[in-house]
């Protein structure tokens, strides 16, 4: 009987061991995704990204999903808490260029999955597969894009008499230059005169040629020509060059065009446009020319507008080329995630052209895919009928590599620099675009060399 | 064996043990939620630390960095300009307020109440308030001075006057201040007041040389709380300065940025915990100086009533 007890306990134990295996070995490994450092976080967005969530969860077995939508004015500090307690997630995105330049340290590089799958890229845009890319980092698989344009109000351009800017990406005749023409014959004051004549009252100004006042300064100057076009250092980032020729040229040109030609809102005619309720530049119908990025579209309102908006190309630069700066947005692994294997796997579903578009609908980003252009295309020509979508494709062509948002060492006090020569060309404190730049180009390289001191 | 019995205490050690037992919450809230976060803070200033990786010691380097950072010093210059400017103001308008609230006047406790309700107010939505009220195309302040004749300035959008803005803003709560004066002034014997008219002294002879002395422990407390408090000044600047134009910290142009204001855009923006902890320490050794000189100022110019000066 003693023996018959022993043996009975034997086989429940030898059972029980290997039901709880089999158990521990079926359940799912839950993928945590972290939203809310950039878009996604507004209510309209929480369903369909639960949605997305169910698909992903139904068709799979081994990985579930889980979103965790972070208010965006705590995600900075929430994610790094999580982070430096350990409990990094595994996913975290939709990013900017410059979140992952804030945090740049912590991810996870991916490189060595793209190589062990054999993962295809060719189907991204080449140079979107540069903006997240770092000599020693690929932080991450393109997911959306946001190119920018000149959005101009029609119905101004007509009360004036100017021409439109043109649409052909070929018209070398729309340059800065032709910008500045025809943003000055817009400006007008409260009798009508434009910034041209003799007789413009730059005291009384009621409506404004250009605008660009939603533009960090390094995107105010990326377009101008610079061979680091949006990067304020050389290559390997050891020396300084945020006062270079081209840079200093487009800052002048900014600097003219507020406190001498006065077609660009200063911080008065800001603090007007702000103080009289209207959301954006564009869309209280001051302003005739407006630099911005498709995710403008959702800001504009665009179906109250009561004026026509169209689209054109950014201008050539003084060296010939066109650079339209460009946002981008990707998911990142942590470093830290417990599951960078799975985390890849929902990376790589998030991206995969069957659920790109529905993603980037989600999120306001153009895909990265080239294959899903079209059907992207026809979405957004019906939430937002009538525009030149050949300029919003054709300006991915024209994205700024290295991007305007890219690391650079000590980023954000190398952000914040460069930031406060642009405040102090606008505020008019100082209108000199070679001494502001000459004078952050030496902190920069203070920066640069401490942090390489450091290293 | 250790024996624990209590009933061979004496009453004054039970009255000890009872009093700690009472205490010992704060006792606790202080260790945990005080103490050991300042020792970590100052161990954190000798150190290398951006938060998300382990902090790596480097001695005295952040405090050489910091006062080798012209933004320390511009920081530094912003916080002191504030304080030359907004203290003397509101401990003079906050006497003068108390001392009108202090007669004998129709509906004198409405009066009071209403001086001293914007001092409950406080924080985002007051300022948010402000900066409306400061904007120079539609704001109430400019619209007021154009109707004399006055361009008003750029506020909060000017370089030059968003200090001065945020000092007005100040001001708004002084009610706080008043009514702590009010109370001293309430608190000075009469009889000194008649004596000094039977003596033939005039009101301003009777403030100068009555009303001051006597609330000069008031103002003394407000002095140094309101130096306290200015150093530590964050919500207001950081609010009116994201409100404005680039939303730059301190802006515009790091007119309005404050020490603690640089201390947060250390520690938070740019991932610099050891830096942004040194900051603070130096912040906490200087206030303590200042408190301490004003303390040791005192016998000269603060009057306890019935201390006796110069005799033994």
């Amino acid at each position: 009987m003693f023996k018959k007890k022993h043996v009975l306990l034997v086989i429940l134990i030898i059972a029980t061991l290997a039901v709880s295996s089999l158990t521990f070995a079926q359940e799912p490994v839950t993928v945590t995704i972290f939203v809310g450092l950039g878009t996604g976080t507004s209510p309209e967005q929480i369903p369909p990204q639960e949605a997305l969530q169910e698909r992903f969860n139904s068709t799979h077995d081994d990985i579930q999903i889980e979103f965790l939508i972070v208010p965006n004015e705590s995600a900075h500090d929430q994610l790094t808490t999580m982070i430096a307690g350990d409990n990094a997630p595994d996913l975290v995105g939709p990013n900017g260029v410059s979140t992952i330049a804030k945090f740049l340290d912590n991810w996870a590089d991916i490189t060595p999955f793209i190589e062990a799958d054999q993962f295809d890229t060719s189907d991204f845009y080449p140079l979107a597969l540069e903006l997240n890319a770092y000599p020693d980092l690929n932080t991450g698989l393109p997911l959306g894009l946001f190119p920018s344009y000149i959005y101009y109000n029609v119905d101004l351009f007509d009360a004036s008499g100017v021409d439109y800017p043109p649409s052909d990406f070929d018209d070398t005749s729309w340059t800065y230059d032709a910008v500045r023409e025809r943003a000055m014959l817009l400006t007008l004051d409260s009798n009508g005169n434009n910034a041209s004549s003799p007789d413009f009252n730059a005291d009384d100004i009621v409506q404004w040629g250009y605008d660009d006042s939603w533009a960090s300064t390094r995107e105010l100057l990326a377009p101008w020509g610079f061979e680091g076009v949006g990067r304020p250092t050389n290559e390997d980032y050891t020396v300084a060059m945020a006062n270079n020729e081209a840079w200093v040229q487009g800052l002048q040109w900014y600097s003219d065009g507020i406190h001498v030609d006065h077609f660009i809102p200063g911080v008065d005619g800001q603090a007007a446009m702000a103080s009289a309720g209207i959301g954006t530049p564009l869309d209280g119908g001051l302003v005739g020319m407006f630099h911005s990025h498709t995710w403008y579209l959702t800001e504009l309102g665009f179906d109250g507008l009561l004026f026509e908006v169209q689209i054109a190309p950014v201008p050539f630069n003084p060296a010939g080329g066109r650079v339209a700066p460009i946002h981008a947005d990707n998911f990142t692994i942590p470093e830290n995630s417990k599951h960078k294997e799975e985390a890849w796997e929902v990376m790589k579903w998030l991206t995969a052209p069957e659920q790109i578009v529905d993603v980037c609908l989600i999120y306001g980003c153009i895909p990265s895919r080239q294959s899903v252009s079209d059907e992207f295309r026809a979405a957004l020509e019906e939430n937002f009928p009538g525009l030149d979508y050949d300029v919003i494709f054709e300006s991915i062509n024209y994205l700024d590599a290295p991007n305007h948002e890219s690391w650079v060492p000590q980023w954000g006090r190398a952000e914040d620099t460069i930031n406060f020569a642009g405040n102090l060309i606008v505020t008019g404190e100082n209108t000199d675009a070679q001494a502001v730049l000459d004078e952050a180009n030496e902190t920069i390289q203070g920066l640069l060399d401490e942090y390489w001191a450091n290293q | 064996m250790l024996r624990f019995d209590i009933k061979n205490w004496s009453m004054e050690k039970r009255e000890s043990a009872a009093a700690y037992m009472f205490i010992s919450p704060w006792i606790i809230g202080f260790l945990f939620l005080t103490l050991m976060p300042m020792a970590t803070s100052l161990y954190l200033s000798f150190t290398d630390y951006n938060i998300l990786d382990a902090p790596v010691w480097v001695g005295f380097k952040n405090f050489e960095d910091l006062f080798q950072d012209p933004q320390f010093w511009g920081s530094l210059k912003v916080t002191f300009s504030f304080a030359v400017m907004s203290l003397p103001a509101s401990l003079i308008l906050g006497l003068s307020l108390a001392v009108l609230l202090n007669q004998d006047i129709p509906f004198v406790k409405l009066w009071r109440t209403l001086y001293f309700l914007p001092s409950v107010l406080s924080g985002v939505a007051v300022t948010l308030l402000w900066v409306l009220l400061f904007n120079p195309q539609v704001g109430a302040i400019n619209a007021v001075l154009a109707i004399f004749g006055i361009k008003g300035p750029g506020w909060l959008h000017d370089p030059n006057w968003a200090l001065p803005s945020l000092v007005i803003m100040s001001l708004w709560g002084v009610g706080q201040t008043m009514i702590i004066y009010l109370a001293g002034l309430q608190g000075i014997p009469t009889d000194l007041y008649d004596a000094a008219k039977v003596d033939g002294a005039g009101m301003w002879r009777r403030f100068r040389s009555i009303t001051i002395p006597m609330m000069s422990p008031v103002i003394f407390y407000n002095l140094v709380l309101g130096i306290i408090s200015t150093f530590q000044y964050f919500t207001q600047a950081f609010v009116a300065s994201q409100s404005v134009g680039s939303q730059e910290v301190g802006g515009p142009v790091r007119s309005t940025l404050f020490y603690n204001l640089y201390l947060y855009q250390s520690g938070f923006r740019f991932f610099e915990m050891g830096y942004a902890s040194a900051m603070a320490w130096i912040l906490f050794i200087f206030v303590l100086i200042l408190t301490i000189l004003i303390f040791k100022s005192s016998p000269m110019w603060v009057h306890y009533e019935g201390e006796l000066r110069g005799r033994s």
